[in-house]
This record gives structure tokens, sequence and C-alpha cells, in this order.
């Protein structure tokens, strides 16, 4: 390496084989630095940390109504993750996963408040579970085709169908399905078109599970998870091999809001009972680092939608139990996804700070260096 | 690697030392001779805006007061900004596993959540407020709350209608172009029978008065609310009122040359040339008698609504500088008369439907497919308004309002 006059003070290079347990170890750090950041924020408003993060542990896992409610949070999280993990594996960046899931809880509901009673309740659920992933699954199809078609910009394009949606479900709600007059609100489902609980909860949780399963398998042993995967590394090298890329795009994108579609389904019939133009309230946003976080890996998502909702729930409690404004959980959330997806940075590269290898560092440019764990983790292999 | 090491163990340290920096701080609850309650409140909003959740808010204040003085004291959690879904079920359900022996669900649209969580807890009193299922559940531990606000509206109607009556009278303006414009929020039974009653009592002083209403189809909305009371300005109305959150069609009505009321809160601050009077419900009163009576283990009534008669309903001050001459001493006559019953809102003889006196209206739905279809309302000659249930349920389009619905 040549020694230029202007060395700039850190420069990245890209690191390639770190031991498992000190990425692990990197991982686990930066969730613990994440905390102690948290816990200035906590501070900060006049509460002990650790007294509030043993709140929200109690408070999402602690009792049996708790755990249910928490799993009843991360289900739509680890579902919707599961339909974006193959088109961001394609490095196609589906963002309206909020439009597709209120696409298939809009097509479930028709069902939900028309057929209800008109045909025998697990037929009525299974018809809403179908028409809830067909109308999700075209949803997707819409901007896939236009990619495929016209090398439309996807990413503009998925986020602009959200919107779409959910004006027709302000619509449907003032409109046609409102209940009482002037209420803009659609009546509760039929008992038969709610999904039964099982352990108390919901039974969309056994779906999503056996998802996961599903979406392990088609990713890493079908012919067409192996085609997502080569199109995501090198368009050209697919092309190359005689795939039709486009038509792999419209299919995943397809299984992709198929999949978002169930997962509106679950919320509509499961959560809440009815429809309304929240119904997918940021799932498919948050759903996104869910996804990133665990690295497109089906069987991680469990755990990182299991970290979110158990967040999510225990800042509930931390709020009825100790005052602190939601807001702050809100804060405290940031920082963890920050300090989560930051940490992969540190161990996909390596900074190397001038001098550093020449060895005539002076001794405080190494201090410097000291103060920040992450890098210093980093720094040194 | 033993950088890496010390750095893990650092971090570990580091984190144990907040553990020991900030405990010591339980908070004791006041020791007091009387009894604790534990209350919670669910709001749709937050008290910034200054309107619906804010008035809750004030009440929830007014009510602790009120009760400490009583010798009961009530420890209130409150959960903000809940959305009308599954959010709403997890917040009764937090509320409910925290100890809370009362759970009161601010807005229309918690009730169908808070009725999946209520049966689960028997021993909880749960209450939602402006809805009405209780009567039609199983469940004796759901209570509903209203007030009849739509007393405070004829009162305030009164207020419009004298001023319109005044300047008629000083020749500043035509009889027939007495125009009221009413900004609502959707055409529901609340709004529709808070400005029918707005209407009726501006009509009992100015009767060549006439009213137009425009739906903004928002609770809260200020730009749409605004926009609204511009648009009647411009189609000839020269008063404003409003059945909506914010007070742009107050600082509209100012801009326009044209007066105001308004609701849930005072807001001649605003406008102090435009706006005549408010009203709003004061919901301390019915939150002091729920959880005074829980606290002495009495039985709550099942539905609740009062108004004018124990204060649940009150007027905002009265702007003297630009209200009518004599409005006051109206204001104190109507008032009186409404709490002795010899005066109905909704006296059949002071309106028509299509040309024809009401006879006939059904008060209450049994059936659930939101119509009514039960208890005939109309009898000695006025429509008994929230007498069969708390909410609302006139809803009659009369003539000399025309609606955009």
């Amino acid at each position: 390496m040549e020694q230029k006059k202007h060395e700039p003070l850190i420069r990245l290079s890209k690191r390639e084989n770190m031991a498992t347990w000190q990425i692990w170890a990197i991982r686990i750090g930066s969730i613990f630095l994440a905390l102690f950041l948290g816990g200035f924020v906590i501070g900060a408003t006049g509460v002990n940390p650790i007294k509030a993060y043993s709140t929200i542990i109690s408070g999402s896992l602690g009792r049996a109504t708790a755990i249910r409610q928490t799993v009843k949070i991360a289900v739509p999280l680890l579902g919707c993750a599961l339909a974006i993990a193959p088109c961001f594996k394609m490095r196609f960046w589906n963002i309206g996963a909020e439009g597709q899931i209120t696409a298939g809880a809009i097509a479930a509901t028709y069902f939900a408040l028309f057929w209800a009673g008109r045909m025998p309740g697990p037929v009525l659920l299974v018809t809403m579970a179908v028409a809830g992933a067909l109308a999700g699954g075209i949803w997707g199809l819409i901007p896939a085709f236009f990619k495929a078609r016209w090398n439309t910009n996807e990413t503009l394009f998925t986020l602009m169908m959200n919107y779409i949606v959910i004006g027709i479900v302000r619509w449907l709600q003032g409109g046609p399905w409102e209940g009482q007059k002037g209420t803009q609100i659609i009546p509760q489902f039929a008992p038969d078109a709610c999904l039964p609980r099982v352990f108390g909860i919901h039974c969309g949780w056994i779906i999503v599970l056996v998802m996961v399963v599903l979406m392990h398998l088609y990713m890493t042993y079908s012919k067409q998870g192996y085609e997502i995967a080569v199109i995501g590394d090198s368009l050209n090298t697919a092309r190359y091999a005689g795939m039709n890329v486009g038509r792999v795009m419209m299919r995943t994108m397809f299984l992709s809001g198929a999949i978002s579609g169930m997962v509106g389904f679950i919320l509509v019939s499961g959560a809440n009972g009815t429809l309304n133009d929240g119904v997918a309230g940021g799932v498919g946003f948050t759903a996104i680092t869910v996804a990133w976080l665990s690295q497109l890996n089906a069987f991680a998502m469990i755990a990182i939608s299991a970290l979110l909702a158990i967040l999510q729930k225990g800042a509930q409690t931390l709020q009825t139990t100790l005052a602190v404004p939601t807001s702050i959980s809100d804060i405290i959330t940031g920082i963890l996804l920050f300090c989560m997806l930051g940490c992969e940075f540190f161990i996909n590269f390596r900074l190397i700070f001038r001098g550093h290898k020449a060895k005539k560092a002076a001794p405080e440019t190494s201090a410097d260096s000291n103060d920040s764990p992450v890098k210093e983790a980093a720094e040194n292999e | 690697m033993k950088k890496f090491l010390a750095l893990i163990l650092s971090l570990i340290m580091a984190l144990s030392l907040v553990a020991c920096g900030g405990g010591g701080e339980e908070k004791d609850p006041e020791n007091t001779d009387g009894k604790t309650i534990k209350v919670g409140l669910i709001c749709i909003g937050d008290e910034n805006d200054q309107g619906y959740t804010y008035n809750f808010i004030r009440g929830k204040e007014a009510a602790t007061e009120a009760l400490k003085a009583k010798g009961i004291n009530v420890e209130w959690v409150v959960k903000y900004n809940i959305t009308e879904d599954s959010k709403c079920e997890d917040a009764n359900m937090e509320l409910a596993e925290a100890g809370c022996e009362i759970i009161i669900n601010n807005s229309f649209g918690f009730e169908p959540h808070m009725l999946k969580v209520a049966k689960d807890y028997s021993d909880i009193t749960f209450i939602a407020c402006t809805n009405s299922a209780s009567s039609r559940d199983d469940l004796k531990n759901t209570h509903n709350a209203f007030a009849n606000i739509y007393e405070g509206r004829y009162l305030a109607g009164v207020v419009a209608g004298m001023k319109l009556q005044e300047q008629i009278d000083a020749g500043k303006l035509d009889a027939d172009k007495a125009v009221i414009g009413y900004v609502g929020a959707y055409p529901y039974a609340e709004v529709k029978s808070g400005y029918t009653a707005y209407y009726l009592g501006a009509k009992s002083v100015c009767p060549s008065v006439t009213m137009k209403v425009k739906f903004v189809g928002s609770w809260s909305d200020a730009t749409a609310e605004g926009n609204a009371a511009s648009a009647l300005c411009d189609e000839g109305c020269v008063l404003i009122s409003q059945h909506s959150d914010n007070t742009t069609p107050a600082t509209t009505a100012q801009s326009k040359g044209a007066f105001h009321t308004g609701y849930n809160n005072d807001m001649i601050g605003v406008a102090p040339e435009a706006s005549l009077i408010g009203t709003r419900i004061d919901w301390s009163v019915y939150f002091t008698h729920a959880i005074e009576t829980i606290a002495n283990g009495g039985e709550l009534e099942q539905d609740w609504c009062h108004g004018i008669d124990e204060s649940a309903v009150v007027l905002t001050d009265l702007n003297e500088k630009i209200a009518a001459p004599g409005t006051a001493d109206k204001l104190a006559e109507v008032e009186k008369a409404i709490k002795d019953g010899t005066l109905h809102v909704f006296d059949t003889s002071t309106f028509t439907v299509g040309g024809q006196p009401l006879t006939h209206a059904f008060a209450l739905d049994t059936d659930g497919d939101f119509a009514a279809d039960s208890e005939e309302a109309v009898s000695d000659g006025y429509f008994h308004e929230s007498e069969f249930q708390s909410a609302p349920y006139f809803v009659e389009n009369i003539d000399g309002i025309t609606t955009d619905e």
C-alpha cells in the first residue's frame, strides 16, 4: 500500500473471516450497548432504568394474559417479515406490504360481512383466507408487472399503492360497509368469521409458524427459491442462465403479496374482529426491520419479531405502571434497532485508523479509539 | 482477543453501575384515612387536542378533587392515543391486569373492543362513554354514560338567535337572511340531535332563522373545519356553530365578520369579536358519581345520562361585549324552564318534518341493524331524547335545516 501525503483518519476494508463467536459477541454486545444508552433516556424521565427494563420483561412475559398479548403483536410482524423476505432476497424493494395487508383484509372482510351464516364456519374462514391471499397477491403483482414490463421504480410504486388501498378502506368505512350511520365504524364480525382461539390466542400464530417452515423450505430447497437468490446476486447471471427474470419477479411478488394478504386476514378475523383504515398499523414497515435484522432467515424472524413484540407490549405496561410515556419506549426501540443494524456494519467491515498499520501511532490515537467499544471491537481482530 | 473480552466485561460493569445508581425512589402512596380506588381511563387522543380528550382530562381532574373532599383517593392510570381496534382491547386488558376497579373508555368506537375484555373480568366495572351496548349485552359489569349535550346546544342556540334577532330589529339584517352555518363532523345521531336542538333554540327567539349544515367527515380536522366554515359564510351564513374539535370555525367566522358559538371549550380567547358562548359536557359529574358509587360498594346504573339538571352540561362564559342585551337573563330563564320540565327541547309543536308534525319515532335499536325499532320516543307533545338510552337517537331531518349529506 502506498503511503499518500494525506491519509484519511479512518479507512474501511471488507473483512472476511471473523470467528462465529466474535460475530455473536458483537451482536449481543450491541444489544447491551443499546440497553445501556436506552437507560439514560429512561433515567431522564426519573425512573430507574433497571426497574423499567424489568417492568418491560414482566409486563410482556410475566403472566399468561401478557404473553398472549405479546404473541398477538408478534404474529403479524412475523407473517409480514416472511412475506417481505423473498422480495428482498431478490433485491426487489417491496415497501408496499402495508397495502397488501390491507387489500387482503378488505377481501376477507367482504366474506365476513356478507357470507357469514350462508356457509359453514370453517368453510367461511378458509374462503376468507383464500380471498385475502388472492387480493394481497394481486395488489403485489401490479407493481411487479410494471417493473417487469417497463422497469418502473418498485419502491415508489409499492409505496403509492399503500395509500390507494387505505383510501378504499376509508371509503368503505364511511360508505357501503358502515354500521350505525355517521360512525365510520364497520360492525364486528359474526363469531363464525372470527378465528378460533388456541391457548387463548387467535390461531393466527399457528398459521404463521407453519408459514415459517414452508418459507424456509421454499427459499432453501426449491428451484424457485434458488432463482430468487440468483436474481438477487446478479441480474445478468440470471439472464445468462436463461431465467425469465420478469416472470420470477411477478411470481415472487404475488407470493409476497399473498402472504401479506393472509396477515391481513389474520388481523381482521383474529385480532380486530373488524376492518378499519389502520388495520396494517405500520406492520408492513416494521416487518422490513424484522426481515433485515434476521438477514432474511425465516427462523431468526421468530426471535426478532418476538423481541419487538416484547418491547412494544412492555412499553404499554411501562406506561401503565410507571407512567413512562410510550414515546420514550419508541426511542428505546429506535436505539435498539439502530445498534443492532449498525453492528452488522462492524461485522462486515473493519476500520483502519490513520497510522495504525505504520506502528508509528502516537499513543493518543489508540486512546481515542477506546471510547467507542464497537469500533474497538472491530479494530481488534 | 483480550481487548475484546475486556470490552464486553466493561460493558457489563457499566450496566450494573446503572443498576446501582438509579434505585431507591419508591413513591409511597399517600397515607390518608380515606379509601383509595384505582381507575383506568382510555383516551382516543391526549390533552393537546384542546377538545374532546382534553375535556375528559378536565373532568378527571375535577372529579379527583371532588372525591378527595369525600375521603376517596383516586389513583388514575390514563392511556392516551389508543386506536379503535385491538389496541383498545389490549389497553383494557392492561388496565384490568394492573388492578383498576373501574375502566373508562372515552370514545364511541372503543366499546366493541372493551366488550371482548369485560366478559373475562366480571368484578371490574367497564364504562363506555357515548355508546349504548350495555342494555343489549348480557354483562352486568358494562355501563354507558353520556350527558344531555343537546340541552347545552339549545341554550347556545338561544344566545345565537337573540344576536340574530337583535340585528334584524336594528335593521342591519333582513329577516330572511338570518342563516346559521353549522360545521358538523358526520351525519351521526349525536351530531344531528345536537344541531337540531341548536336550531330550535335559535328559532325560539328568532322565528325567521334557517340553518345550513356541512359535514367535514372527521371529528377533528382543523383545515377542513375552517374551510367548511368559510364556505358557509360565503353562502350567506351570518353565524357559525360547530360539532367538531377545533377552533378554526371560530377564527374563520371572525375573519369573515360572522358570529360564532363553540363546543367543548371556551373559544372567546381565540375569537373575541365572534364567539358568543360555548357549551361542553362536564364529565366530572359522572366520574364523581360512578367512582363514589363503586368505592362505597354500591350498584352503578348501567346507563347514565344527565344534563343541565345535575350540571353535567355547562355553558362557558357569555361574551357580554358582543352578545345581545338581556341574553344572560333569557338564558337563566330558559335554563330554569328546562330544569323544572316546563320546556322540552324537542317540543313537537315547534318543528315539522316534511311539513308534518312529528308524531312517531322509535328510540332504540334492539336487533343491532342500526335502525331504531322499539320504544316510542314521541309522547306528551315532545320527543324524549336520551331517556331510553344515554346515547342520542334523534335522527329526523326537520324543516328549516338543509344539509349537504
